[in-house]
């Protein structure tokens, strides 16, 4: 089973103290969604948890190994797989390369049918195989945030944390975000998913980690942490009023 | 590869030593900015320091050849050590005055010996060798030292390294004779014969053909990484390194390895000229002449090494067809010095309208020519709807 255990996270940027003593465990497919202010260090526990950044103290286990300390391509290999806030596909290369470059990283062959197939898979899911031979740059920003999300399926980690996977996304496209997000986690694969857009994350998660200026202020199910007095005070009070329960209810029925 | 094989025994024009001589210098820049265009275009590592690794085996061989000496009595005033049944003896380094010339240890050992020993000169292709691997060793230092480094810092960086190397080499004048220049035996010193044909050490075809294989063989070497993992994971690491990192690739492994492999065939063009000219000076090192690689790279197209090979010994024909001077009325355009002024136009105006180089765009209207027509006809194919998952996708699951 998968078991992801984060340990009292410290990070520092210099008189910045960016994640205060955060510890959580994610067991099983759980799909967890991480939410807070700007600023409140979401993307730094990104960058910690995937090896980019390394904590000042504390211990990230994955499956059982530790992992803050290693390097992002060693988390990677071990089964954490992540995308990125701004899309960062790989823009001179062309969507089929950049689908092999993961499944190649964890050392399959590119000679054979089988990682040509994969890839052709992935396409297929997110109906871009017309594109397979075009180069990165000649997509949309919403496709070319599909082939980030094609990358992970090639990677295949347990655990997949996704960046503002909606931000700037039209809802036609956000509806295909949804499918690949619960056919991923019905395939067993644990989720983080970061986003402003609370909708979406009511809708799809069944528990909600909310940090604000370093601290982990909640750890519970969305309908706990919506009642939250402590994170209605941070962050959602300010959601609450600008949309309403109504508009996450709507989410739901995506 | 056909033309340039039958090209020495076809050639019938005149100047057939120069021509050749052309050929020579051209495969060598050839070489060089293929490699580079692996460094640079492949792995976005734009680095400076190119020129500076063909001298670091340049200068290798050429100390080698100068200082390393097998002889089979011990000379009694040299550094020497017992090898086998002979002496390797280490020359000790006087410098360039002309009064010193003959005060080396050996010279003054064999003075002594009055032609009784037979000395013996290190073999040129060890020399070559050893330059290639300690070119790689730089590559090695240097690709570490680089890793945290990225666009403008990496090529100031690779810059300072080659402006240190030459100043080294010039200020080392007790060892590498500085700005004289060390002189190094030719490629075959004693001439060779091939199919019953003799060369003499001067001749153009042994040289030529010595070049063109090297070439040929870092051309098959390019070939082959571009086509492997090597060449995806390296492209990987220019669009976006902590992309690649997140997707499992060893950026720091890829970075560094880039770096050694065209080091070493940099290092190893550099030794071969340098034994093919039979000498080697700081100059060869100047910013000038990487800034002709660059050039030839770019103008040629830096993302693919075979229009840069193929450009650089274009360009180098063209710059030496260029020397011809002319006169327009009372005016004589000395063209020696405003072929470097046309090419230098050429550059710019490449930069300004064919970013991916000339040779490049060319090639990439051949090869993916006809990728946005399959586009088209793949997505008509489909059905109008864009980006979202069709029936027949959504039926199956991503795997």
């Amino acid at each position: 089973m998968i078991e992801l255990a984060v340990s009292r996270l410290n990070k520092r940027f210099g008189g910045n103290h960016v994640l205060k003593n955060v510890s959580f465990e994610v067991k099983g497919a759980e799909m967890i969604g991480l939410i807070g202010p700007n600023g409140a260090g979401k993307t730094t526990l990104t960058n910690v948890l995937d090896g980019a950044v390394k904590p000042n103290s504390g211990t990230v286990y994955l499956n059982g190994k530790r992992i803050d300390q290693l390097p992002s391509f060693e988390v990677a290999k071990t089964g954490l797989g992540r995308t990125f806030q701004v899309t960062r596909s790989f823009r001179r290369m062309t969507v089929l390369e950049n689908l092999y470059v993961p499944a190649l990283a964890l050392g399959k062959s590119h000679s054979g049918d089988e990682v040509r197939q994969q890839a052709m898979e992935v396409l297929e899911f997110f109906t871009m195989e017309h594109l397979r031979n075009e180069y990165a740059r000649a997509l949309s920003g919403g496709q070319q945030k599909l082939l980030e999300l094609g990358r992970l399926l090639m990677l295949d980690p347990d655990i997949i944390i996704l960046d503002e996977p909606f931000a700037g996304v039209h809802p036609k496209m956000m509806e295909v975000i949804y499918e690949y997000i619960r056919r991923v986690n019905e395939r067993g694969k644990a989720m983080i998913i970061i986003s402003h857009q609370m909708d979406s994350i009511f809708a799809l998660c069944e528990r909600l980690l909310v940090l604000d200026y370093g601290d982990l202020i909640a750890d519970d199910v969305p309908e706990a942490v919506k009642n939250d007095p402590v994170v209605i005070e941070a962050y959602l009070g300010a959601t609450e009023d600008r949309s309403g329960t109504g508009q996450n209810d709507a989410a739901g029925t995506t | 590869m056909t033309f340039f094989v039958a090209f020495p025994f076809v050639y019938t024009g005149g100047n057939y030593d120069y021509i050749m001589h052309i050929c020579i210098v051209g495969f060598f820049y050839a070489i060089l900015a293929s490699s580079w265009s692996m460094l640079a275009g492949y792995a976005g590592q734009f680095s400076f320091g190119h020129m500076a690794f063909m001298g670091v085996g340049a200068y290798t061989t050429a100390l080698f050849c100068h200082y390393f000496f097998i002889s089979p009595e011990p000379t009694g005033i040299c550094t020497e050590f017992a090898l086998g049944g002979n002496y390797l003896i280490i020359k000790n380094p006087i410098g360039v005055t002309s009064t010193t010339l003959t005060q080396d240890c050996l010279a003054q050992a064999m003075e002594k010996w009055d032609g009784a020993v037979a000395i013996t000169r290190m073999p040129v292709w060890l020399g070559v060798i050893f330059g290639s691997l300690v070119g790689g060793i730089f590559g090695l230092l240097i690709g570490l030292l680089v890793l945290r480094l990225r666009a403008a810092y990496l090529a100031l960086f690779t810059l300072g390294f080659s402006e240190i190397l030459r100043a080294t080499i010039s200020a080392e004048i007790q060892i590498t004779r500085g700005q004289a220049g060390i002189e190094l035996p030719s490629l075959f010193e004693n001439g060779i014969t091939i199919a019953g044909h003799v060369f003499s050490k001067t001749d153009k075809i042994p040289p030529y053909f010595v070049m063109f294989f090297l070439l040929l063989g870092c051309l098959v070497i390019l070939y082959w990484l571009s086509r492997s993992r090597f060449g995806l994971f390296v492209r990987a690491l220019r669009e976006d390194q902590d992309a690649a990192a997140a997707l499992g690739v060893n950026t720091t492994r890829y970075k560094v390895l880039v770096f050694v492999i065209t080091s070493m065939m940099a290092a190893l063009a550099g030794a071969v000229q340098a034994h093919y000219v039979t000498i080697i000076t700081p100059n060869n090192l100047m910013i000038l002449q990487m800034s002709l690689v660059v050039a030839m790279a770019v103008i040629a197209g830096v993302e693919n090494f075979v229009a840069a090979a193929i450009g650089a010994i274009l360009i180098e024909f063209t710059l030496e067809m260029l020397r011809t001077s002319f006169t327009i009325g009372d005016v004589t355009i000395d063209m020696t010095l405003w072929r470097l002024v046309f090419f230098g136009v050429v550059l710019m105006l490449t930069l300004r309208f064919a970013r991916n180089g000339l040779l490049a765009t060319l090639i990439d209207y051949f090869r993916r020519g006809h990728v946005a027509a399959e586009t088209v006809a793949r997505h008509k194919e489909r059905g109008p709807s864009d980006s979202v998952p069709s029936e027949a996708g959504r039926q199956g699951a991503p795997s």
